[in-house]
């Protein structure tokens, strides 16, 4: 009995949940359509770019893989906290936090092995990030200072924080941009692919998501984590300690943003470069609205912003069209979709 | 004088995919008080909100003295001489009752506020209808039952000749529930018109001349009063759903078994002082013990601290002084995992705000309060299998209209998210119940159903602390019940003194005399 209710049920909910995505792309890529229409461009060629080059040669491939480990990271230092209703707009403060934290571990550690150097590097990032989020954190436990105000502001600390290091403590002379020197190379990622290179972030990207799945589907800190975001008020009232919990939302999502740093480091740079973070929690954030908090769409939705990203270069080295329009279609796929939301429920 | 005040034919309303009325008909006739009556979700409100143009009908007529009417307003309505008291009233809390009753009704061009000639216009009303009320008092400061003479006074003077109560004895002490019909038996005697609407068939058949029963937005009956009896009036609320040979809500049976004696206190209250929301004391020295196996009611007007002491009772608010134990566990702020822990069910008189997860699973609402201990919990872990298969069970036994536990809370009607709350609070195993309004806006086999449960919890063994602004069902299911006024306690009776009328007077805040 059990099966046969669950099951058209089940059909039924995939074909509620895909529509409103598909809509939401097709209206978003045919609302820049026109504006590339409008600018002169070729539009079918300018979608051609932006959807195929990931898939045409291994190095767009690789480039896409490489791109979707910071983004899932991000997506998830901001879906974790908003299951309980917090909002982390820090992932960015948190990313350059870990690259900090995994780049004094490769330095100071220089002489460890690799089996233990490795590990240590990419705990620093971890431990790094939820400390920068842990402030934020503290703050709204302590004072109830809203998180949103207090994350944010952290990343603005963050950036003269890496200038400094960069600059001061491990400065690389030779750089013409604030660069600290590299790494030990123990401390590097190892590459899953040798050619074109893909370290192996990847793995622990969808390793974050699969433990993240695990803890808010599974555990009874996850089930804490989903009440307080559906009635903080009733959470409470049922034994949960919702300010401790917030509290911990926070920190939990800042260390994936600090994890997603340290991979950046131990994987692509080998070293701390200011302004490694990219645009990587705007667009995690964008992954995060668009999976509706949904950790198990999070790996897809980054990826396909990651196809995304990779066709804008390509968009703008072979067609001249500015690679912001990519920027336009992910903030109108975001608009749709959470358009979709009120449509459903009217 | 054949032709009816109000004709309403026809009438169908619906909200969305819900059909609110479906051909309704109802009829109001010259200066009789005319019952109507339902359960919840009959249609009642919506009926009246109709006639009183807060809503536009679908479909159907009214007719006003024989003469089709559209009212499109309230404003309207008034000109029509249609006045509607709600469950809410509308008033301005720090204007006075002089105040109230005029605002709207005055000149804007005039300089004083009003005079004396328009003050001696609402004395003589009030005075006429029996409804004593100091004109110079600030609405705020006044009891409920003395708010609802000011708005009733707010319809007369604008000249109303029918009257709309909704749910009028809600939050009265039986003494103003008796004002109230006096009041309303005065006014029919000169000629006004009064819809009085009800849940309760005792009341309508202590104060109406006819009655139409609705049930589902239908029409069920239309009937002089002499003509039905509780019987056919219970069998038109609830329909074919509740046997009534068997209920033991109108059996008559008011007998319960005496509490054990000598049991285990399990539930010990001590000089208990709670803050309100405003930092002022809401709870301020209350005593009481309640044993295994025993209902103590809190009986009292809304808003007297029954909340606070419920919510400190949980660990949910600051003691300020004194002390409770629940279970041997001392009850401090912070506390609720222990308590709860302790073996306390709690239903809490928000339901939706204090006791629901709309965006989690109805799964997830089953288990609250309970998913961090066993059986629910393994080490860090839920056990699904087992809360699935308890899901399934509890959505039938308590008849939860769901597609699974899966499916998010959301979408579950109102009724279903109280039987949601109920499946919660009776599947588990307890040794201490607080319920709080347990049956509000439950229909008639619901709460049938709720008072089934709190009596089987009372047989095992558990201790119940039933607050309720229900006084027939406090008197019906506690062993003792204490009055609470203004925070306090004012008197503490045994089910054998059980007397309406004391307690209303304890309600309106005049202690019980001794000896």
């Amino acid at each position: 009995m059990t099966a046969r209710t669950i099951s058209p049920n089940l059909v039924h909910r995939w074909y509620r949940v895909a529509l409103p995505y598909v809509l939401a792309i097709l209206a978003s890529f045919l609302a820049a359509g026109l504006f590339i229409a409008g600018m002169g461009f070729h539009v079918l060629r300018a979608y051609q770019t932006i959807l195929f080059t990931s898939f045409r040669t291994p190095y767009g491939f690789i480039q896409t893989l490489i791109k979707f480990v910071p983004l899932t990271l991000q997506a998830l230092a901001l879906t974790v906290p908003m299951a309980a209703g917090k909002w982390n707009i820090g992932g960015e403060g948190q990313l350059i936090a870990g690259a900090i934290g995994a780049t004094a571990v490769g330095i100071l550690l220089a002489g460890l092995p690799g089996i233990l150097l490795l590990p240590l590097v990419l705990l620093g990032s971890i431990v790094a990030g939820a400390l920068w989020a842990a402030i934020p954190g503290w703050l709204l436990y302590r004072f109830r200072i809203n998180e949103i105000l207090t994350t944010m502001l952290m990343n603005f600390i963050s950036f003269s924080l890496i200038n400094y290091i960069a600059t001061e403590i491990w400065p690389d002379p030779a750089a013409g941009h604030p660069t600290t020197i590299p790494i030990a190379a123990a401390g590097l990622l190892p590459n899953l692919v040798a050619r074109p290179p893909l370290h192996m972030g990847i793995l622990l990207a969808v390793l974050a998501v699969v433990l993240v799945y695990i803890y808010t589907t599974r555990s009874v800190g996850g089930y804490e984590l989903i009440a307080t975001g559906a009635n903080p008020r009733a959470a409470r009232v049922y034994g949960i300690d919702v300010r401790t919990l917030s509290m911990l939302a926070l920190i939990l999502g800042g260390a994936f943003g600090g994890l997603s740093g340290g991979i950046e480091v131990a994987g692509v740079h080998h070293r701390l470069i200011e302004g490694l973070q990219s645009n990587y929690m705007a667009l995690g954030i964008l992954v995060g609205l668009i999976a509706k908090g949904n950790n198990l769409a999070v790996p897809l939705v980054a990826f396909f912003v990651a196809v995304l990203e990779v066709g804008a270069s390509a968009l703008q080295r072979t067609m001249m069209i500015p690679g912001e329009m990519v920027i336009i279609i992910e903030a109108l796929i975001v608009l749709f979709v959470l358009l979709s939301d009120v449509v459903e429920r009217r | 004088m054949d032709t009816p005040l109000v004709q309403m034919e026809g009438i169908r309303k619906t909200f969305g995919d819900v059909v609110a009325l479906d051909n309704v008909h109802f009829e109001l006739r010259y200066g009789e008080i005319h019952g109507l009556l339902g359960g919840n979700g009959a249609g009642k409100t919506t009926l009246m909100n109709i006639l009183y143009g807060l809503y536009h009908p679908d479909a159907g007529t009214i007719r006003l003295r024989g003469r089709e009417v559209r009212i499109r307003s309230p404003r309207d309505a008034l000109r029509y001489g249609i006045g509607m008291v709600h469950q809410h009233f509308l008033q301005v809390p720090p204007f006075t009752v002089a105040e109230n009753i005029l605002l709207g009704t005055l000149p804007k061009w005039r300089p004083t506020s009003y005079s004396e000639e328009e003050l001696e216009k609402i004395r003589s009303l009030a005075q006429q209808f029996g409804m004593d009320v100091d004109l110079q008092a600030r609405v705020e400061d006044l009891p409920v039952g003395v708010r609802q003479r000011v708005e009733i006074l707010k319809v007369l003077y604008r000249g109303g000749d029918v009257l709309i109560l909704d749910e009028p004895t809600t939050n009265l002490t039986p003494q103003e529930v008796d004002a109230l019909f006096q009041s309303l038996r005065a006014m029919v005697d000169k000629g006004l018109s009064v819809v009085f609407i009800s849940h309760k068939i005792r009341e309508v058949r202590a104060v109406c001349h006819r009655v139409t029963v609705l049930r589902d937005g239908h029409n069920v009956f239309t009937a002089p009063l002499e003509e039905t009896d509780e019987e056919t009036l219970v069998r038109g609320m609830v329909g074919e759903q509740l046997d009534i040979s068997t209920s033991f809500l109108f059996s008559g049976k008011k007998e319960l078994p005496p509490p054990p004696e000598n049991a285990p206190i399990r539930v010990q209250v001590e000089d208990l002082a709670i803050a309100g929301d405003d930092e002022v004391l809401a709870v301020d020295g209350c005593h009481f013990t309640i044993r295994a196996g025993e209902i103590f009611g809190i009986a009292g007007v809304a808003g007297n601290g029954q909340r606070e002491l419920a919510e400190g009772l949980m660990g949910l608010r600051p003691i300020v002084r004194g002390r409770a134990r629940i279970n041997g566990i001392p009850v401090e702020p912070g506390k609720t995992r222990e308590i709860l822990a302790g073996g306390v069910a709690y239903i809490p008189e928000d339901r939706l705000g204090d006791g629901f997860l709309p965006r989690a699973s109805v799964a997830h609402n089953l288990i609250l309060g309970y998913h961090y201990r066993p059986p629910y919990r393994k080490g860090w872990f839920l056990d699904w299998k087992l809360i699935m298969r308890t899901a399934w069970e509890l959505i039938r036994e308590y008849n939860i209209r769901t597609q699974g536990p899966d499916d998010i809370a959301a979408n579950l009607s109102g009724g279903n998210i109280q039987r949601l709350m109920l499946a919660r609070a009776f599947a588990h195993p307890m040794k201490v119940l607080i319920a709080h309004n347990p049956t509000r806006g439950l229909d008639i086999p619901s709460m049938e159903f709720v008072y089934r449960k709190l009596l089987e919890q009372r047989e095992r063994g558990t201790a119940i602390l039933l607050i309720s602004e229900d006084l027939d069902e406090l008197m019906f299911l506690a062993d003792r019940i204490g009055t609470i006024y203004e925070g306090r306690i004012l008197g503490i009776l045994d089910r054998k003194d059980f007397d309406k009328y004391t307690i209303g007077r304890m309600m309106a805040g005049i202690p019980a005399q001794t000896g």
